[in-house]
């Protein structure tokens, strides 16, 4: 009795270090930012190519293309290989789809609806390999798989228009709250498979060259750049010159991708291999033209970015801009309105806030700040209006999408001062304006 | 005990048993989302590892029917081998289009991309297919490449494999080429007759 006792007491010890050691492997609570770079990426990859293929969208994957539905269906073995396009007839359905992903595309990019988007995205993908499977390459087969694990993943809570929706939320209730980074334990799973994608994909890759003749022998990079494909008279004079290189190339492609995923994992080793690894695809983008492979790539190996290293480069760079105030109106329902659009887009919290009505300055008088937003620095310069925005939008780097239209010689000035002394000057009138339709909205409702 | 009382103490009761009940609920919905959470990433990470494994894997080839259908509906049944497991030699497409006067042109379609849009990649990959599948796409392509010099007025086109041979570091420190003659071996793919020109 004292036996069985023991063996199950055993069982459960050793049931509950698994769970343990499993929680750990999996589940770790991690912000999204890792995924959110590899969403950002990712979208504006796709949004290119795409976009790039519009020309060529019937010729692509129209039926009287270069592969009409009937061929395209031989090519497929497998009924679970399917395409939205098998099931279109008219040809404004094709432009109406890939307007639809072209948009989904952007709005991912931006982190913008991205719980739904994402999915259209991914939906797209797939229907665009399946419809003309001899357009794929190795991209799309990574696209694919990075795709279903942002779909599957929390995307869209950092660095995306989702955010900065919820903080101005927030913000629009009182200025001064602080929206926490979201965290979560499935966040950090999702990393996790991401990671263990890019890492067995490395392991394929170079199991399956160390098969290949042309890799043990350390000419497969000669071989590369001799193809038609990849010709290039400078490089190919260079390593003929010095064929060390090639063997050195070949023998080094080799060993980052056999070390790789077995010291990713590592604290100490990660950085050296990350750095490998983007060095690698660095170079397939400039050598031989692989830019979107290459950038897909880099941007898959960004699930190894630690939070905590983006958390310092975010730190660093608060530091190097120095604290910043801005001084407004709280009296002035459109200025706090305003404030809460533009504080909902800087993350890194740089910007501090003063009402000047409960808790005056002591740089800037009343009188000044009655008439324009002030932005007072650590040297004890003050910027007022105009001025204040332009400091401010090339330091805060969620308003650098602003800066084209603050820093435009000339022009940005000549237009932006009146305008903003105009809105400044009125902004009474327009505090009311919007609280009256506002309010007739909600009577409506 | 007096009746107000009685009752209080009931309610407070029945609510202390419903505050049970929802923690109870809420520890089992916790405990139920992390096992399908759990069951989602083993099952994911033992389909991305399934995908690809040799087919000549017994083990990975006995458990494939089971992924089968989730590799191929999400598009993950990949082989990660790029150039691999030999770099293998090039081929290039070209054709011959000859017009009404008897006269004929050589055009090397490869050469009029370029290598920074994507649409080098597109038109690589059907021309390979062309080379690979004559019997699939060489008559959409003939006709294509018809039309694309309807100018010239083409009577037939023929369609050409180049493809590339051994080409060595001597052979570039002499000042050869890969696509010299010496090093490429001509096939035809295709004759056809351009129609409505």
């Amino acid at each position: 009795m004292h036996r069985l006792v023991d063996v199950v007491r055993f069982g459960r010890g050793v049931f509950e270090n698994v769970g343990a050691a499993w929680s750990q492997f999996w589940f770790q609570s991690s912000p999204t930012s890792p995924l959110e770079i590899t969403r950002m990426g990712i979208g504006a990859a796709l949004l290119l190519h795409y976009g790039l293929a519009s020309p060529y969208l019937f010729d692509f994957w129209g039926d009287a293309g270069w592969m009409p539905r009937d061929l395209a269906l031989t090519e497929l073995s497998d009924p679970w290989m399917q395409s939205v396009f098998f099931y279109f007839k008219s040809p404004w359905q094709w432009i109406v789809f890939h307007a639809v992903f072209l948009i989904a595309c952007a709005a991912l990019m931006l982190g913008w609806r991205t719980s739904s988007v994402k999915w259209i995205v991914l939906i797209g993908q797939i229907s665009y390999d399946y419809r003309n499977p001899i357009l794929s390459y190795g991209v799309d087969k990574i696209l694919a798989c990075l795709l279903f694990i942002l779909c599957v993943a929390p995307i869209g809570r950092a660095i995306s228009l989702d955010r900065v929706r919820a903080v101005r939320a927030a913000k629009l209730k009182n200025l001064e709250t602080i929206v926490l980074p979201y965290s979560s334990p499935w966040s950090g799973a999702c990393i996790r498979l991401m990671q263990i994608q890019m890492a067995l994909l490395f392991f394929y890759s170079a199991i399956s060259k160390l098969k290949g003749d042309d890799w043990w022998s350390g000419d497969a990079v000669w071989i590369v750049f001799t193809t038609g494909e990849h010709y290039n008279r400078v490089i190919l004079d260079v390593l003929a010159s010095h064929y060390w290189l090639v063997n050195f190339a070949t023998y080094g492609t080799l060993l980052i991708e056999i070390a790789f995923p077995f010291l990713i994992w590592q604290q100490r080793t990660r950085p050296y291999l990350l750095a490998a690894a983007i060095f690698i695809h660095v170079q397939f983008a400039v050598l031989m033209g692989l830019f979107y492979f290459s950038f897909v790539m880099i941007m898959g190996h960004m699930s190894f970015v630690r939070p905590e290293w983006l958390a310092r480069l975010g730190s660093a760079w608060k530091r190097r801009i120095g604290e910043m105030e801005m001084i407004y109106d709280g009296k002035c329902g459109f200025c706090v309105r305003s404030m809460a659009w533009f504080l909902a887009f800087d993350g890194l919290r740089q910007i501090k806030i003063r009402n000047f009505r409960v808790n005056p300055s002591s740089i800037v008088t009343d009188a000044q700040v009655e008439k324009a937003l002030y932005l007072t620095l650590p040297d004890g310069r003050a910027l007022p209006g105009f001025e204040a925005y332009r400091y401010v939008v090339l330091r805060v780097p969620g308003l650098w999408w602003q800066v084209p239209f603050f820093y435009v010689p000339v022009l940005s000035r000549f237009f932006g001062r009146p305008i903003y002394n105009w809105i400044a000057a009125n902004r009474s009138a327009l505090s009311s304006k919007k609280t009256r339709v506002f309010r007739s909205l909600l009577r409506f409702r | 005990m007096s009746a107000p009382l009685e009752a209080r103490s009931i309610n407070e009761g029945r609510s202390n048993i419903a505050s049970g009940r929802v923690v109870i609920l809420a520890r089992w919905r916790q405990r139920l989302t992390y096992l399908v959470m759990s069951g989602f990433l083993a099952w994911h990470t033992l389909a991305m590892v399934v995908a690809p494994a040799p087919d000549n894997s017994v083990l990975a080839q006995s458990v494939r029917p089971v992924f089968q259908p989730y590799l191929s509906l999400l598009r993950l049944d990949n082989t990660w081998d790029f150039f691999a497991p030999t770099v293998g030699k090039g081929s290039q497409l070209r054709y011959v289009i000859e017009d009404e006067t008897g006269q004929r042109t050589t055009f090397v379609p490869a050469e009029e991309l370029s290598w920074y849009h994507p649409a080098y990649f597109w038109f690589r990959s059907w021309y390979y297919s062309i080379i690979e599948s004559p019997d699939a796409y060489a008559d959409y392509a003939a006709a294509f490449f018809c039309r694309k010099h309807a100018s010239l007025r083409p009577v037939s086109i023929t369609l050409l494999e180049y493809q590339e041979g051994d080409f060595w570091a001597d052979d570039q420190l002499s000042g050869k080429h890969p696509m010299d003659p010496e090093f490429v071996t001509v096939n035809t793919i295709k004759q056809a007759k351009c129609t409505g020109s």
